[in-house]
């Protein structure tokens, strides 16, 4: 029953953009309204961990511990991202940027996408599915293009048509898993939870093919290399809290379709198949990434660039496929979301300050700003896997699984290339934040509610990831039972 | 019956990839989702299924009717160049549609072996149709000749489902017409933004973004 309250929730909060006047007034209602919804998904992950799969509505909502966990990190960032947007928003209007009458409009937007994105874990046909994925490409293409510039709009353009071209592919894909069901002689179905026991029995050579065209499709929206193309434009010129949202969760959430398609793949054609593919584009992610993170030049498409980098991680990370492996992934889903969004509220506040994306002309961050400097300057150890913090300890599961396993040869490449990531990553931000003030910067305040959502999203990365060793055990046991089954 | 249809749908996506200008590209996408509602109404009345024939006459007033007429709606009011703007000329692009057809045509064999002619046929125009979307998409500069592309991989996919599985489930349906509907005019948006800020919507010149 919770599930339908984290899908009307937002929906409500949407009505609500119509009808209320006052964007603070918004904005607090909002943050309200996701808390509620935090709370809900968190106790619904501890339901379904323990009592298994349920179903509601005709078999059209099915959720299992990956979904529920999926909607959790959603749950998570989107209120943080709400949280920030008050004070972001706030400081749009009194700048001239954005009128009243368009903040509204943000906040409308805001709320369907996602709901968008809660219901793509929800939904259990995988033709819906689709549906979903595609409604959030279409309400945050305007979000892309928010702000009205030359920029923003050919950045929203490329990203509404590669990613609608990708998931066409994607459809393609998922009638050819229907057409396999279909000629096997079972009744008409495209609901994941019918097809996972019947894999086996389905057509090798149909699923092989129908797995790569998914691969593409979804992947594209995953931004896994090379079909990331669009994810730096989109990224670098979307409104802040929402490219928190992009980089946070909306990758997540094709992350959760290409493992929906996975789960069938690997009982009917066999681990080894779903391993290459995933492994190939995550290496291919990872050196792509890493050479453009080397000389960006511009602060947020650097952040854009490493959610590549994080995307390409998890994505060998299921393709070690040990349950170590696969538990680090699923762990560096949730630690990415939280500290990709963290970091870009940072970039966020730097840049309405400079007004400028380019690094070069981003100086001495951390006298104008002391509170985003200090964050953002924990903020970019943790991005880069250093000790404490939770993407070390993901991170470091997935090499350790991967050594474990003998394939020496990831492993080498990984720790390369987060070597070199977090050199960069170390220089680029050594110089913002530290270096000589640019004439005429002056130390300025900041608001609440966007320190509130520093302080809530650095708790949870500083806190979750030290208490996740704690749990280990029982987390690599519930990774067991829904991948290897 | 089916066989001239599908032949039909075959020789309007010739005609959109050798056409040079917007209005015939558009009037060759009417004819083909015309081809599209014919087979669709026809296996509606074989099967005697309500569902099939709400989605065949979906399909008619979206694709036929309704797209169509904004896009034609959407040249004149941006008085844009009727030029496509192609990357690769007619005759070239010919080649290429031929060499796709064929690749469709392995590509159908490799996969559902070559027993059953009349799937194999059905398979090797869908996968062609979905190529020749892709095609446009690419080669041709224009900003309103992508949405069609997409449109035609669409029809592409929908030609697919509907020969192979019957469609997809009745709402799974519905709801994707609803998406397609909407993308268009999300879409259609955009092409009036870039139109405003550019002065054109040749989206090879859209290059502010880059590295």
């Amino acid at each position: 029953m919770l599930i339908f309250f984290i899908l009307g929730i937002p929906l409500l909060l949407a009505l609500a953009c119509l009808f209320v006047k006052g964007e603070r007034i918004l904005g607090i209602l909002n943050a309200i309204g996701y808390l509620i919804i935090l709370f809900l998904s968190a106790i619904l992950l501890k339901q379904i961990a323990l009592s298994g799969a349920i179903r509601s509505f005709f078999g059209f909502i099915c959720l299992d511990t990956l979904s529920v966990f999926f909607i959790f990190v959603i749950a998570v960032v989107v209120f943080a991202s709400a949280l920030y947007s008050i004070g972001y928003i706030k400081n749009d209007i009194e700048k001239g940027i954005i009128s009243e009458k368009k903040a509204r409009i943000y906040y409308l937007l805001f709320n369907l996408f996602s709901c968008s994105m809660f219901f793509v874990p929800a939904v259990n046909n995988l033709g819906m599915l689709w549906v979903a994925i595609e409604m959030t490409t279409l309400i945050s293409a305007f979000l892309v293009g928010f702000y009205n510039r030359k920029e923003s709009v050919e950045a929203a353009w490329k990203y509404i048509i590669i990613c609608s071209v990708g998931i066409v592919f994607a459809l393609l894909g998922t009638i050819l898993f229907s057409y396999a069901f279909s000629i096997s002689g079972l009744s008409k179905s495209l609901n994941w939870s019918d097809m996972v026991p019947v894999a086996h029995i389905l057509d090798k050579n149909i699923l092989k093919i129908a797995f790569i065209f998914i691969l593409v499709g979804y992947g594209t929206k995953a931004g896994l290399a090379p079909m990331h193309t669009w994810l730096p434009d989109a990224h670098s010129q979307a409104v802040a809290p929402i490219s928190a949202l992009l980089s946070g969760v909306l990758l997540k959430t094709a992350v959760y379709a290409i493992l929906r398609f996975g789960i069938i793949i690997i009982k009917g054609v066999g681990f080894a198949y779903f391993a290459h593919l995933m492994i190939l584009l995550g290496v291919i992610s990872l050196i792509v990434s890493s050479g453009f993170i080397l000389v960006q030049k511009d602060l947020k498409r650097l952040l854009a660039y490493s959610s590549i980098e994080h995307i390409g991680i998890i994505s060998i990370g299921f393709g070690l496929g040990t349950p170590l492996a696969c538990a680090g992934a699923l762990m560096h889903v949730f630690n990415h979301a939280v500290t990709k969004s963290f970091m870009f509220f940072g970039a966020g506040n730097i840049v309405s300050i400079y007004r400028k994306h380019n690094m070069n002309a981003i100086r001495g961050v951390i006298r104008v700003l002391p509170f985003t400097g200090m964050m953002m300057f924990l903020g970019v150890f943790a991005l880069t896997g250093f000790a404490p913090f939770s993407i070390f300890i993901s991170e470091m599961m997935i090499i350790v699984a991967a050594f474990t396993k003998g394939a020496y040869l990831i492993a080498a490449v990984l720790l390369l290339f987060l070597a070199v990531i977090f050199g960069a990553f170390i220089n680029h931000f050594g110089k913002m934040l530290f270096g000589n003030l640019p004439k005429g910067m002056i130390k300025t305040g900041e608001r609440l509610s966007g320190k509130l959502a520093f302080l809530f999203l650095g708790l949870l990365i500083c806190g979750i990831g030290v208490a996740f060793i704690f749990i280990k055990g029982e987390w690599i046991w519930i990774v067991q039972k829904l991948f290897l089954v | 019956m089916q066989f001239i249809i599908l032949f039909a749908v075959l020789i309007s996506t010739y005609l959109m990839i050798i056409t040079k200008r917007t209005s015939a590209l558009i009037r060759s996408f009417r004819y083909q989702s015309f081809c599209l509602f014919l087979a669709a109404f026809m296996t509606a009345l074989r099967e005697r299924q309500l569902d099939l024939y709400v989605v065949a006459g979906l399909l008619f007033i979206l694709k036929v009717l309704f797209i169509p007429q904004l896009l034609y709606r959407t040249i004149k009011k941006i008085k844009a160049s009727e030029e496509l703007g192609l990357f690769v000329n007619p005759q070239l692009s010919l080649l290429w549609a031929l060499g796709f057809t064929y690749l469709s045509w392995v590509f159908t064999v490799r996969l559902i072996g070559a027993q059953d002619a009349a799937q194999v046929i059905m398979f090797t125009i869908a996968f062609f149709v979905v190529l020749a979307g892709t095609f446009l998409m690419i080669f041709r500069m224009t900003a309103l000749a992508q949405i069609i592309g997409l449109l035609v991989m669409e029809n592409g996919i929908f030609l697919l489902a509907f020969t192979v599985s019957g469609g997809m489930p009745f709402f799974v349906e519905i709801a994707i017409f609803f998406d397609v509907f909407v993308s268009v005019l999300i879409m259609g948006f955009f092409v009036y933004r870039i139109n405003k800020f550019f002065t054109h919507i040749d989206v090879n010149k859209l290059s502010r973004l880059k590295g």
